[in-house]
């Protein structure tokens, strides 16, 4: 049945889901193992008109911007119905946002009241009053003992709210009524680790969009467990979904998410690489320390789930398809599959309930499916979710996207790719170097399917564009595609399958974004080293591989004939790694994360036409592909730490 | 139909005392002392269940034995089937069929000390037309003078397979890891030796399944999909919560088998053995599809109730005992609307107040 509430903007949703589903918790906070504190729609709602009119006294504008800095929690949640209710649009940022970052969002966003989760938070906006003109107010959303001076506390802009209310103030209810589909009800500023942050548009018709294509079909019998930050727009659409469907959402924290998995048995949650990864690593180093008995019946369960759903996938069509398959093979091939599924199922049935039951409890037990997004999770997690019988739905999206662009449903479950693209949003392929589109394009075979290209994206979903920035917005929002920097192709099963990026911006594993950019301009300056092309695209950290400066290493009186020879030089390694260490470290202002952890030698020099433009720029995808193995085999090799 | 070979040889009735001892012993390593303080939690449950374990099981099992006119040797098989208590192959079945395990747990419990009082009884109350018929028989062929229900051995043999249960529990109580791995361990060594065991059974009598009449099939298939049927309508007619009509359900079918092979091959001698353990492999073979189609048929079926009840358990587990989940009005639907620990929608609450008011 579907559950999920028609609005046509949030400030409504707010409003029906409290109607709809009244005394159902809608948010619950932990405070301890097994005492948790729920807040229900009527309540959020009720609390949400109080907030909203106490925004409103304080001066708040529809379509105003409202700062709201802070991480999960129920308040964040009561803010946004608040700042929705009162017509205006809220630009979320995390508690770890830098000072240079709220001095940038809040003077471009004219933010003129900010809500602060944190008292540290709080002083440090306050500290910078006097680079923000515009601000007039800032709420403070967490309990404390002792108010700063000049800060309001959320319990006394609620107060004033309630008060006016009581005696008729119905100003927030005009607000919603007020409220158009394409009045913004975020801006979301996302991170560049170069260049100043950008802040895209989105508005009531782009995130309702999404309560239609989120493949999951929940109910209020439903829990969802949140761990992702609220203020990114891949864990607020669940949020927002899960108010439309009745569900509730349990906050829950890195340290305390194994026992919240088992005692909140979650349906449902959204989840990054990160975390299926490390739960990945702790079931099989459970596995590992049990008796060999209990080993060997994991792996005999995992064997058979192995074979029971592959043949499943090739009988339904489930397989990655990057080329055409041919009719014969496929009609040879599926009685043979059929077969073996015959034979399997009963073992599988056994083991299935018997082992791999208990290995599905480590995640609550109850999960119906998770879509994991945010980055690409590694194919081999990704089966080893599936298999066990955990469906990992991967999902493709942007904040300028509202975020989903694709996502694997239940009859897609096609791992290796993203699924496929959701209703009512167009997808095309455009071929980087000339423009051209590739898909869909009937001169090509089969429509240009398994064709390379960047990935351009029509629909509902799409923003705005960037808040004052007309020239960016126009350079990446033409005639309604918008461009997303992805490369990707259309498999011949119709999915969507993301081959890597075509602007540079390497996001590592853990999400955090790096530009190499800087790095590799910093390193070539160095006499060892001609070219320097910084890898870690959804890896744990970056590594680089480096066309060393044969003049420079034989000034150091190593004996070099070839690029060959250097690359089996122990002494030209040594060099090189040295001088990475001294550029590319900390002292000079790189960060944790864009610290190289390995890097290779290459053989070859990149020739121009080949592997550099003819301005001499590196073309990434080229040199990605011509040496995939051996970025490969540098990831799959344990760092040293010696850089 | 007579057996001209033996249907076991020698080392297969190793293998099946062997199979017997550590599915026995892997049904002790999952009960702790805890189970059985379970039983006492739902004693409504445990008091249906007992009706249908031993009043319905052992009834349908003699009415199909007279209905279907089986041989005497088939019949008291069948009936011994009936009156068995029920192992921990229904807890897992529960489990799947989203029933309630505890009760099912609780039930086996239950049942199995029942047994060594229930057992001797009913088969004293069911068996005795036949056990005559086939005295008769024996007097009259030459080969013996009477045949009874070997009670004493019947109930010795029982208080053997319970030796297993205790070790298993004993080991549960020093380490509950090693007893997850026995538990484990002793479910697949069962099921290899079943699996051996059907399949040089049916190797070497290959006419014996075409020489078996159907309806030696019908009561094997029959009496488990009765226990299932009437389990589940007798748990309905008593208003027991959905979870625990599944739970009840399947308890009633299936039965403990190993014991009864334990009890046939300990207790019964030629020419009945053969035939009453052929029937008790059959029912074991047909018990485990049958029982996998109604967990699978339940598990659709309850997925919603099931849903509801998981949700508001964890509500109550998370938000405090005294929390009632208000599901919106048409929610849920008639058949568990008014079953507490389905939670209530407002109206109910309100009628509630209104009649405590008069």
């Amino acid at each position: 049945m579907n559950n999920r509430i028609a609005a046509e903007n949030m400030a409504q949703l707010y409003k029906k889901a409290a109607e709809k589903y009244g005394e159902l918790p809608a948010f619950a906070t932990r405070k301890k193992e097994l005492e948790w504190e729920p807040v229900s729609f009527r309540e959020l709602y009720a609390q949400g008109l109080n907030l909203a009119t106490g925004l409103i006294e304080l001066g708040v504008q529809a379509k105003d911007h409202v700062g709201l800095f802070g991480d999960n929690r129920f308040e964040w949640i009561l803010s946004d119905c608040g700042i929705q209710l009162c017509g205006a649009a809220d630009v979320p940022r995390g508690r770890d946002i830098t000072d240079s970052e709220l001095v940038y969002i809040i003077n471009h966003a004219g933010i003129k009241v900010a809500i602060a989760e944190t008292e540290i938070l709080v002083k440090r906006i306050q500290d910078l009053q006097s680079e923000l003109p515009s601000l007039k107010e800032i709420i403070l959303l967490e309990p404390v003992k002792k108010l700063p001076e000049g800060v309001l506390h959320l319990s006394s802009v609620l107060n004033t709210g309630k008060n006016l209310r009581e005696i008729g103030d119905r100003r927030a209810e005009s607000r919603m009524d007020s409220i158009q589909s394409d009045d913004l009800f975020t801006l979301i500023y996302t991170s560049g680790t170069t260049g100043k942050p950008k802040g895209v548009m989105l508005s009531h018709a782009n995130i309702i969009s999404q309560m239609k294509v989120i493949p999951i079909e929940l109910s209020c019998t439903d829990r969802v467990l949140s761990i992702l930050p609220v203020w990114h727009i891949f864990e607020r659409v669940f949020e927002v979904y899960t108010i439309a469907c009745g569900v509730c959402t349990y906050y829950t924290s890195i340290r305390t998410l194994a026992d919240d998995l088992k005692n909140v048995e979650p349906t449902f949650m959204g989840s990054a690489p990160r975390l299926w990864e490390s739960l990945h690593q702790r079931i099989l180093k459970r596995v590992k320390e049990s008796h060999p008995m209990r080993q060997l019946l994991f792996h005999t369960a995992y064997f058979l789930s192995k074979m029971y759903k592959s043949s499943l996938y090739f009988m339904f069509d489930k397989k990655l398809k990057v080329e055409k398959a041919s009719l014969l093979k496929r009609m040879l091939l599926t009685p043979l599959h059929a077969v073996r599924w015959l034979i399997i199922t009963p073992l599988y049935g056994f083991f299935n309930v018997a082992v791999l039951e208990p290995v599905r409890m480590s995640a609550g037990g109850s999960l119906k499916a998770t879509v994991s997004g945010g980055g690409a999770l590694p194919v081999e997690i990704d089966r080893f979710f599936n298999f066990i019988g955990i469906p990992v739905l991967e999902g493709y999206g942007m904040t300028e996207t509202s975020p989903v662009i694709a996502v694997r449903t239940d009859e897609k479950l096609i791992i290796g790719t993203v699924g496929p693209v959701v209703s009512n949003t167009d997808v095309r392929i455009v071929d980087i170097e000339s423009g051209t589109v590739l898909f869909p394009d009937e001169n090509h075979p089969e429509n240009g399917r398994g064709l390379r290209g960047e990935i351009n994206v029509k629909g509902p979903q799409v923003m705005k564009g960037y808040y004052k920035e007309k020239e960016l917005t126009d350079n990446t929002i033409q005639d309604g595609w918008l461009r997303t920097g992805d490369l990707g192709m259309i498999t011949f099963n119709n999915c969507l399958k993301i081959l890597g990026r075509s602007k540079s911006t390497i996001v590592l594993l853990s999400g955090e974004n790096l530009e190499p950019e800087p790095i590799e301009m910093r390193l070539t300056q160095s006499p060892y080293i001609e070219h320097c092309m910084v890898v870690g695209q959804d890896k744990k950290h970056i590594g680089a591989l480096i066309v060393p400066d044969l003049d420079g290493l034989r000034s150091e009186g190593i004996e070099l004939s070839s690029l060959e020879d250097a690359m089996n030089s122990k002494k030209a390694e040594k060099i090189i790694r040295a001088e990475i260490k001294k550029i590319n470290s900390t002292g000079n202002g790189f960060k944790r994360h864009e610290l190289i952890q390995e890097f290779r030698l290459l053989p070859e020099n990149f020739r121009n036409g080949d592997e550099l433009t003819s301005l001499y720029k590196m073309k990434r995808h080229v040199i990605q592909d011509k040496y995939a193995e051996l970025i490969e085999a540098m990831f799959n090799h344990e760092p040293s730490g010696a850089i | 139909m007579e057996f001209t070979t033996q249907l076991l040889y020698p080392i297969d009735q190793i293998l099946l005392a062997v199979m017997i001892f550590s599915i026995m012993f892997g049904m002790g390593a999952s009960l702790t002392v805890d189970d059985f303080r379970t039983v006492a939690r739902y004693p409504r449950g445990i008091l249906i269940g007992f009706l249908s374990q031993f009043g319905l099981m052992p009834f349908f099992a003699y009415g199909l034995a007279v209905f279907l006119n089986l041989p005497p040797a088939y019949a008291i098989s069948l009936i011994l089937i009936g009156c068995l208590p029920g192992g921990t192959t229904s807890n897992m079945f529960a489990y799947f069929a989203r029933g309630s395990v505890a009760l099912s747990i609780a039930m086996t419990t239950a049942s199995t000390v029942m047994a060594l009082l229930m057992m001797p009884l009913l088969l004293e109350f069911y068996t005795s037309d036949f056990t005559r018929a086939i005295s008769a028989e024996v007097q009259a062929s030459g080969t013996g003078t009477e045949f009874v229900i070997p009670t004493g051995n019947i109930i010795a043999s029982l208080v053997l397979v319970l030796v297993p249960v205790a070790m298993g529990m004993f080991l549960r109580a020093k380490s509950q890891e090693w007893a997850k791995t026995a538990e484990d361990t002793a479910g697949f060594m069962g099921i290899i030796v079943i699996i051996y065991l059907i399949g040089t059974a049916f190797a070497r009598h290959s006419g014996l399944m075409l020489q078996t009449p159907i309806e030696i099939y019908i009561s094997a298939v029959c009496v488990g999909l009765l226990g299932f049927l009437f389990g589940f309508w007798m748990s309905r007619l008593f208003r027991l919560s959905p979870i625990f009509q599944r739970a009840i359900s399947l308890e009633t079918g299936i039965q403990n088998g190993p014991i009864a092979f334990a009890i046939i091959l300990l207790s019964f001698a030629e020419p009945v053995q053969s035939q009453m353990l052929w029937l008790a492999i059959l029912y074991s073979t047909f018990i485990v599809i049958t029982s996998s189609f109604i967990t699978l048929y339940y598990r659709r079926v309850g997925k919603f109730d099931y849903e509801v009840y998981k949700n508001t358990t964890i509500h109550n587990r998370l938000f405090g005992e005294e929390f009632v989940s208000h599901y919106p009005e048409n929610f849920l639907p008639k058949r568990i609307e008014h079953d507490p620990s389905q939670g209530f929608t407002p109206s109910q609450i309100r009628k509630k107040s209104q009649n405590s008011d008069i």
